[in-house]
């Protein structure tokens, strides 16, 4: 393996890793609970400033070159636990106003109406986040380290990775837990968990704050990684490709969603930049949003489950398996 | 016995809910006896879903009180009705389609160690065995219902009656005090119907107390004691089958819909 190649190997695994984290956080609010949260990126743009700021110093040590608030150099690795923590608390202040009693779909309206909303803001007060140009020169943790910049995106690989286990290991004790039950629950019928003795809010609320946290903890791999975060990185479109990776990969399950991050984000995007340029500039990068809008179109249509479907649930001392029936499709009156 | 009095279980008091200027239910007044089914019945547009809507909790009335078990619940949220032992199902299907039967069994149980968000940190050691207690009465009630062979299969792949049924089991693993029925033989065989009803009798011999909210009067007359006739928002008639059938403001309801 050249040092080119295992650079941009290396540099696509902490993509892949923090697709992952965007795709379980995503999922548990989408695909486990039905909240249609198109807000969803500026939670783990929230982290990534959360992180930034943290990590930078305070703003003036720079020249002036670029301001924003707060200003601290926090040893890892509390800028990654206090993004998770910003972005929670965020969710929780977006989910009391929003979760607590509209329908699903305003519910959706207003999560995309935040999310433009967010953008103009930070964009337009200067002092928050460095307005429109954004933060960068992001100090990468553990950068006293003795290592090569090849060593060092091995490590950084390896940094994701426990992330994204450790992240995994909550993901799964919710999903698969009694817990994760009522959250499906709720998803397919709120009225009837209502009457069951479910508190929906709260449920929901739990949900949109931990997937949020998730979220903020994506946003702060990524920002210490590449070093820089601005508007530009987290248009509202950019929910609609972790929407589109949940839905390839399978709504609802863990490891379906996993294969729609690396399915989609990665190898999709990636293979695209191979295409040679034709039209006039940025027509590829349009073309690209469109397919992914309607890949998400197709499979919803075609493969509504995903390539990997939400695995169902058997217990121990039951009479012989059934036969196996596909799931009803998910938004298909049951 | 549908007049309240010290012995009711339930009480629904004076109950009013208007929908874009009409009353849906305009003073609606009357007592359940504990531990028997009371039919409410009545012509179309009478107001029974709105009466049972009110009592679950899914309806806001605009005057009067629900008193459950001695307390005035008039402002508590469904699914603390549900917590306190009032439990309702639904005149349409409400399974939760993309669970199992038996999961939609599990996650009606109430007081669930694995559902409370400390489980995030102890895991699965801390609700294991209450999951397998669960599962136990949830395979009895299966098995009592005639529908153990289902138990693995998607609930939104149910039959229509196989889908009511489930909703009476569900209701049941809530350990309710008082289950109301929403007209729960909508759409169903008549053989199913005939077993459904073997069931609630059953249940209303155990001491469960039930309000049935049903059209096919047959039904009403071999299960409950006190039928309740409800017309235009209000209760215009109680009393067993055979008396009210004599009279006549019961009948012109009827007819005159």
């Amino acid at each position: 393996m050249n040092a080119a190649f295992s650079f941009y190997a290396s540099t696509l695994l902490v993509y892949l890793g923090v697709d992952i984290l965007a795709v379980w956080s995503l999922n548990l609010q989408y695909g486990v609970t039905g909240i249609y949260n198109f807000a969803w990126i500026m939670f783990q743009a929230v982290g990534a400033y959360t992180a930034g700021v943290l990590t930078l110093g305070p703003d003036t040590g720079n020249g002036g070159f670029q301001q924003y608030v707060l200003g601290l150099r926090l040893p890892e690795p509390l800028p990654v636990l206090l993004a998770g923590a910003v972005s929670g608390a965020l969710a929780l202040v977006v989910g009391i106003v929003a979760l607590r009693r509209l329908r699903t779909d305003y519910q959706a309206m207003v999560m995309l109406v935040i999310s433009v909303i967010a953008v103009l803001v930070v964009e337009n007060v200067t002092k928050l986040f460095n307005g429109p140009a954004g933060l960068s020169l992001v100090p990468q943790p553990f950068g006293s380290l003795p290592l090569s910049a090849l060593g060092y995106q091995w490590f950084y690989v390896g940094l994701t990775a426990a992330v994204c286990l450790i992240v995994y290991l909550f993901v799964h004790r919710v999903t698969s837990s009694p817990l994760g039950r009522a959250l499906r629950a709720t998803r397919d019928n709120e009225d009837a968990a209502q009457a069951l003795g479910k508190n929906v809010v709260r449920l929901r609320l739990f949900v949109f704050v931990f997937g949020g946290a998730i979220a903020g903890i994506s946003g702060a791999v990524l920002i210490e990684f590449i070093g820089a975060w601005s508007p530009g990185s987290w248009a509202y479109v950019e929910t609609l490709v972790v929407l589109t990776a949940i839905i390839v990969g399978g709504t609802g399950n863990n490891a379906g969603v996993m294969l729609g991050a690396l399915l989609v984000p990665v190898a999709f995007n990636e293979a695209t930049r191979f295409i040679p340029q034709f039209g006039r500039p940025g027509l590829v990068d349009a073309l690209q949003w469109i397919v992914i809008g309607g890949l998400a179109l197709v499979f919803l249509w075609f493969w509504p489950r995903g390539i990997i479907p939400e695995r169902r649930r058997r217990f121990p001392g039951g009479p012989a398996a059934v036969p196996a029936v596909p799931a009803p499709r998910p938004g298909e009156p049951a | 016995m549908s007049v309240p009095d010290g012995q009711s279980f339930l009480v629904a008091d004076g109950l009013r809910r208007e929908f874009g200027g009409v009353w849906a239910c305009d003073g609606a007044t009357f007592g359940l006896r504990r531990g028997a089914i009371t039919s409410l019945i009545g012509p179309n547009g009478a107001g029974k879903s709105t009466v049972v809507g009110i009592i679950g909790g899914a309806i806001a009335p605009s005057g009067g009180r629900v008193i459950f078990d001695g307390t005035d619940i008039t402002p508590m949220p469904p699914h603390q009705r549900a917590r306190i032992g009032l439990v309702r199902t639904y005149q349409l299907s409400s399974e939760f389609g993309r669970l199992t039967v038996l999961e939609n069994l599990l996650v009606a149980a109430p007081g669930q160690r694995g559902e409370r968000i400390r489980t995030l940190l102890y895991g699965k050691r801390s609700w294991r065995t209450q999951e397998g207690e669960l599962l136990d009465q949830a395979r009895t009630l299966l098995g009592r219902f005639a529908m153990s062979h289902m138990a693995d299969e998607y609930a939104g792949n149910l039959s229509g009656g196989q889908k009511r049924l489930l909703e009476i089991m569900r209701a049941l693993m809530c350990r309710p005090k008082m289950l109301l029925l929403d007209e729960p033989m909508a759409g169903v065989n008549p053989t199913l119907a005939t077993a459904i009803e073997g069931y609630l009798a059953g249940l209303a011999a155990e001491g469960l107390t039930m309000l049935l909210v049903e059209h096919e009067l047959g039904l009403v007359e071999r299960l409950s004691e006190t039928v309740i006739v409800m017309a235009q928002g209000r209760v215009i008639a109680t009393g067993t089958m055979p008396e009210l059938r004599a009279r006549p403001e019961v009948l012109h309801a009827y007819l005159a819909g």
